[in-house]
């Protein structure tokens, strides 16, 4: 979740039986994403499992059904579907960009490369320097 | 034993972009390939001037696709 976190989500909750207490209410507007190559990014959800995280009034619900496939359940009252789409798309792309950094991190230690400086920059990007010594 | 850096910018997409210094020739390719494995297939590729001199940097970009 360390994707949710880094856009100042907080977990609200990790297990499939709370997930009637999360349905959506009647003034609440909701849209349903899928996650791209979801099958790969999102190991840390088990199958027929819910994380559901909030920040500012929005929900956002991870699940992956049977088939391992994940998606997105955005809902936020007062909001636009545009304005749910367009978090829930963020939302998804800080998915994807976690994985990465997490398997590209793993990669580089494990062949020897030294990161010297790491930083978030304001567009949301990371930016690595590392180094390399080769015989 | 030369020492090889490596500028990677992780875009909030998820694309990977890098900048390679301290290859000489065709070390560059080698290093390119070797990312490519770690997290996807090669999307486009500019040489920067320095391409051109006897020690190159290269610039890549490199698409998501695990």
């Amino acid at each position: 979740m360390a994707a949710a976190t880094s856009l100042g989500y907080q977990v609200a909750a990790e297990a499939a039986e709370l997930r009637k207490s999360f349905e959506v209410e009647k003034k609440e507007s909701k849209v349903q994403l899928d996650i791209e190559n979801s099958e790969v990014v999102t190991n840390q959800l088990g199958r027929d499992q819910h994380i559901t995280v909030t920040r500012d009034g929005v929900t956002i619900t991870f699940s992956r059904d049977v088939r391992g496939r994940a998606s997105l359940c955005v809902t936020g009252e007062g909001r636009t579907n545009d304005e749910l789409r367009a978090l829930g798309e963020e939302m998804s792309q800080a998915v994807v960009q976690q994985y990465v950094y997490q398997k590209l991190m793993g990669e580089m230690r494990s062949r020897g490369f030294n990161v010297i400086e790491e930083e978030l920059s304001e567009d949301r990007s990371i930016r690595l320097k590392v180094r390399h010594w080769e015989n | 034993m030369p020492e090889r850096e490596f500028d990677i910018t992780i875009g909030k997409n998820g694309s990977v972009e890098l900048h390679v210094k301290g290859y000489k020739g065709k070390g560059c390719m080698e290093a390119m390939k070797m990312f490519q494995q770690i997290v996807g297939e090669l999307k486009s590729e500019q040489k920067t001037n320095e391409f051109y001199e006897p020690e190159e940097q290269v610039r890549f970009n490199i698409d998501q696709r695990h």
